[in-house]
């Protein structure tokens, strides 16, 4: 069976596999497997950018959206013909000559992925290239032009490893996709630390982060700019608590990271010295 | 790599695939290798990278995949025209290539015969592979005026290159291994321990002949970037450091790294003993850029300047990836001068991993074909009495004389123009209404292209329909280190024909000794065995790419210099951290910064009018400059022009992300669509350039909305001293919301 692995930490958005997807499928007619994908309107291959935290403490990713190709694929429940049908391979085709239009599977599908097309009545999405690969391609056209091997497709045993360490999209549907993320961008709480008498960012200062639901505590130390940086988080409420020799312990309470947080320039005060 | 699976072309199942190169048209910098799919009627169906080709090693990029939809685009032009109504109307009538030949002779041949031949110009834009060609023309009509028209102080690559050669006798370029057919597999090859990507997109704007994965490569093999862009690019966002720049002060950053360097003692003490001249005089000045100093200039905490100046100095070796950035400040030189500095004092020239000079077949910037025009001719060069550097090496009439030229008419009329791959009024021109003012007044205009530009539909008296490449045969050259690359002709679209085609068809016309070959290939042939190639063009496109010999510390062994003698090709064969060359032009020996002519500290007057800095000309993955704005594809992946703005810019300012504003100067202003993005420093927006609208009317006064959208309308005609630099990238501007009825 096959399975699409997409590391976004390696894709650096260069489009190719947005532009191959529409030079192999506009203007070609690969039916039993599919129509023309129309010049515009309809992405079977689509990047998104994501810019997320704000100045200075940003963060920029692309993330490659297609057909999930879903082990329990919902666009297969209501079609009214039984148009879609699931490859041997895995992959989740719609027959174009059965599909009557009904819409349901466009409805249906929880990522969008499934357009509609005006001209030709009919329901249209990713079909993995199945055209080439039955023609003996190992890969589909987006993953042959991918530059950077953010996306890859092979066997399911090929990347048991990957598959291990990835998410799908949108699991809590029970979906079961085909297609692996790697490295999809969580969330981040960025901070700041500074002496303001002294005007001077503190380095090395403890920074300790607990989600308040779980317990999990994350540790990290300010770098030479005075920055710290919790990355990988996931969404939920957390503390922060910073920690200096000399200086007095600040605490900070029910942050949420349903957004990236950069919580900005953090002001410290050192301990009061007592006269003995 | 470099041992080739397949022949030039083959067949797979119904189609050819025939191997080639991608340069050029549409515009491109860089020439990678690919495979063209044609069908059986000959037809272009499919671009994919050639796995085989070191250069890019299978990978393109967007634009590529999508050059089946440019070379068939419906909108094509096709074959010659000539104009029958009035400028601008966009009226047209099909001719014969005898009959544009004949008439553009005979009304060029008027000029010459009235005026002289310098009254004809031959103005080229970029990307389109036509330097040697076009010079050759111009110069073997008698012309001494080739020139980027419109290029406020030749603000692209040539101030770097000419800086670089003037200051150390080679220009440079970041060493990615690109020089050796083994790539990164090469045994001499050190991968750097840094990179400064400084001033470029590099992974978007694939410039220069650099292509941007590179830079990808390199990271996953260890390297640590310093990112200096205004803008957190997604290199930005995976850097070690990102020095976000107010645009236009990168000579003061260099300054102030040279100054940490240089004071804290982190340089290669026997590399400036042994190959710099004019070290102490450099100590000296950069004395004046304390990075407190150029904090304040530039914006940038004086903690990350100092930072980078550590890690750079530290790094062994370093490089340096600049770009566009620098030739687009108006006192270019000694910024380049200064970055020049900072990579030769840490001891990173021509060693592995650090800056190359880039091996050569034909250095395109220079023309070909001089012998061709008397010195008399030559001495009538606009822009050489005022820009005395431009004597020295540089061959290229000086833009922004050229456009006073055209509209005064002193010292001499010019009369005609050539515009050949130069979409001037949407694109490269600065106050490009003085552009079309100077054009309209002419008596015959000619353009050469791939599609109908605003250019040809306002000026144009005959359009020529130019090839893009896979409708061409040709040869590569171009920027950075050079290979020998065959582009291969595969298919016919109408009459067009390429521009070297119809360079050489005409020039035999006006002057059959410049143009003693049959055709093309006969051309290609002469021009390699003439640089010592050993290959016929039919033979190379069998062997291509062919790679010219690399070595490291060439200033050591005595192959730097035309003479054989070690060290650099300068004057005190060292490199000139002290310029003997600049002074002798009346130009300040040393590096040092000038503040933008209007900037938030230069004019605070005119900052507190308009109230950001507005910097200009980044690229998108699916355009090259003024074009692809017709290719649906890649439209889809940008498709209306943007100003990005910080949310509490935006907020301040009262836009939402959507709205259609007004970007404005004194000078004038254009149309933007909102995009507020965290990249942006909330002081700086950025302005799309280039934009044209080739679905909207062509004919005046819409113009396909040009004057609308040029926002190069904000950008005068302002060259630094020497006759290089432009503000592009550094003005002040306002905005405002456009009224309801104006969208």
């Amino acid at each position: 069976m096959k399975v699409f692995v997409i590391d976004v930490a390696r894709c650096n958005g260069c489009y190719n596999c947005q532009i191959a997807c529409k030079d192999e499928h506009v203007g070609n007619d690969w039916t039993p497997y599919a129509k023309p994908q129309p010049d515009t309107g309809q992405f079977w291959m689509k990047v998104n950018e994501t810019v997320h935290g704000s100045v200075p403490k940003v963060k920029m990713s692309y993330v490659a959206m297609m057909c999930m190709h879903c082990e329990n694929a919902p666009c297969m429940n209501n079609c009214q013909p039984d148009a879609i049908y699931r490859r041997e391979d895995g992959l989740v085709v719609i027959d174009p000559e059965k599909c009557t239009g009904c819409m349901n599977c466009v409805d249906d599908c929880p990522y969008g992925v499934i357009y509609f097309n005006d001209d030709l009545m009919l329901a249209q999405k990713c079909t993995g290239c199945a055209h080439l690969l039955d023609k003996g391609w190992s890969v589909p056209r987006c993953v042959d032009a991918c530059a950077t091997d953010a996306l890859r497709f092979g066997e399911e045993e090929e990347f048991k490893a990957e598959i291990a360490q990835a998410q799908v999209m949108f699991a809590e549907y029970g979906t079961s996709p085909r297609v692996y993320y790697l490295n999809l961008p969580k969330k981040f709480i960025a901070g700041t630390i500074f002496d303001p008498e002294i005007d001077e960012v503190l380095i090395g200062a403890e920074i300790t982060c607990q989600n308040e639901k779980t317990g999990e505590v994350f540790k990290v130390k300010t770098d030479n700019f005075g920055d710290f940086w919790f990355k990988n988080l996931d969404v939920g409420d957390y503390s922060v608590w910073i920690e200096m020799g000399g200086y007095l312990t600040q605490t900070m309470e029910h942050i949420s990271t349903i957004k990236d947080v950069n919580l900005g320039d953090i002001p410290v005060y050192k301990e009061v010295k007592v006269a003995a | 790599m470099g041992e080739k699976t397949k022949p030039w072309r083959w067949q797979e199942d119904d189609l050819t695939v025939t191997r080639g190169s991608a340069w050029s048209g549409p515009g491109c910098h860089i020439g990678c290798g690919v495979l063209l799919f044609t069908d059986k009627d000959g037809k272009l169906v499919k671009v994919e990278g050639d796995p085989d080709n070191p250069f890019n090693q299978g990978r393109l990029c967007v634009r590529c995949l999508a050059v089946p939809n440019a070379t068939n685009h419906p909108d094509r032009l096709k074959y010659p025209m000539k104009r029958v109504g009035a400028r601008g109307e966009n009226k047209w009538e099909r001719i014969t290539w005898d009959e544009a030949y004949d008439t553009i002779v005979k009304e060029f041949t008027k000029v010459k015969e009235q005026y002289g031949a310098e009254s004809v110009i031959f103005c080229q834009g970029t990307g389109r592979d036509i330097a040697p060609y076009i010079s050759r023309l111009a110069w073997s009509f008698g012309s001494p005026n080739w020139v980027p028209l419109g290029l406020t102080g030749n603000a692209c690559y040539l101030p770097r290159v000419a800086g670089c050669i003037a200051t150390t006798g080679s220009f440079w370029v970041a060493d990615c291994s690109q020089a050796s057919p083994l790539r990164y597999d090469n045994p001499d090859y050190k991968v750097p321990e840094c990179m400064a990507v400084w001033g470029n997109n590099t992974v978007v704007s694939n410039a220069d002949g650099f292509y941007g994965h590179w830079v990808v490569d390199l990271m996953k093999r260890g390297t640590k970037l310093i990112v200096i862009d205004p803008r957190l690019t997604w290199l930005a966002s995976k850097a070690e450091l990102w020095l976000q720049i107010r645009p236009g002060t990168d000579a003061a950053l260099a300054l102030g790294m040279l100054n940490v360097i240089i004071n804290e003692e982190l340089y290669d003490k026997d590399f400036v003993d042994k190959w710099c001249y004019g070290f102490d005089q450099l100590k000296e000045r950069v004395q004046q850029y304390p990075v407190s100093e150029v904090s304040r200039i530039t914006w940038i905490p004086e903690e990350k300047i100092i930072a980078a100046a550590r890690l750079f100095a530290n790094s062994k070796p370093a490089t340096v990836q600049w770009g566009l950035a620098l030739d687009m400040t108006q006192e270019t030189l000694p910024a380049s001068h200064a970055i020049t500095a900072l990579w030769s004092i840490t001891g990173n020239i021509d060693v592995p991993g650090g800056m190359l000079p880039p091996p050569t077949l034909l250095f395109y910037g220079g023309g070909w074909g001089d012998e061709l025009i008397s010195d008399e001719q030559k001495a009538k060069r606009i822009g050489l009495s005022k820009y005395p550097l431009y004597q020295y090496g540089f061959v290229v009439a000086q833009p922004d004389e050229v456009a006073n030229q055209l509209e005064t008419g002193e010292p001499y009329p010019i009369k005609a123009a050539w515009i050949q791959t130069n979409n001037s009024l949407a694109c490269m021109s600065a106050d490009p209404k003085k552009t079309y003012a100077g054009l309209r007044k002419l008596d015959f205009v000619v353009g050469v292209d791939l599609f109908l530009t605003p250019t040809i539909v306002a000026c144009a008296d005959i359009v020529l329909p130019a090839a893009t490449y896979p409708e061409r045969d040709g040869l590569r050259f171009g920027d950075g280190p050079q290979r020998g690359e065959a582009i291969n002709k595969v298919t016919q679209i109408g009459e067009c024909k390429s521009d070297m085609q119809i360079n050489l068809e005409l020039g035999k016309r006006w002057n059959p000794e410049a143009y003693p070959w049959d055709n093309v290939q006969d051309m290609f042939t002469h021009m390699l065995k003439s640089k010592g190639v050993d290959y016929s063009f039919q033979e190379l496109r069998e062997v291509a790419p062919i790679y010219p010999p690399q070595e490291y510390k060439r200033h050591e062994k005595g192959t730097m210099r035309f003479d054989g003698e070690v060290g650099f090709n300068t004057p005190t064969r060292r490199i000139e951290l002290f310029s003997t060359f600049y002074e002798q032009a009346g130009l300040d020996p040393l590096p040092y910064y000038k503040e933008p002519t209007e900037s938030p500290l230069s004019t605070p007057d005119l900052y507190a009018e308009y109230p950001l800095v507005l910097t200009t000309g980044a690229k998108h993955w699916g355009m090259f400059h003024s074009e692809h704005r017709q290719i649906p594809h890649l439209r889809a992946i940008h498709p209306d022009p943007t100003l990005q703005i910080h949310p509490e810019a935006a907020a301040k300012f009262g836009v939402k992300a959507g709205d259609w504003v007004w970007v404005e100067n004194s000078m004038g202003r254009a149309k933007r669509k909102v995009e507020i993005t965290p990249i942006m420093d909330p002081r700086v927006v950025n302005a799309d350039h280039a934009w044209w609208f080739p679905e909207a009317e062509a004919a005046e006064p819409t113009l396909f909305n040009l004057w609308d959208l040029a926002i190069n309308q904000l950008v005068p005609f302002q060259p630094g001293k020497s006759g290089f630099g432009g503000n592009y990238k550094s003005l002040l501007c306002k905005i405002y919301k456009v009224a309801e009825e104006e969208v």
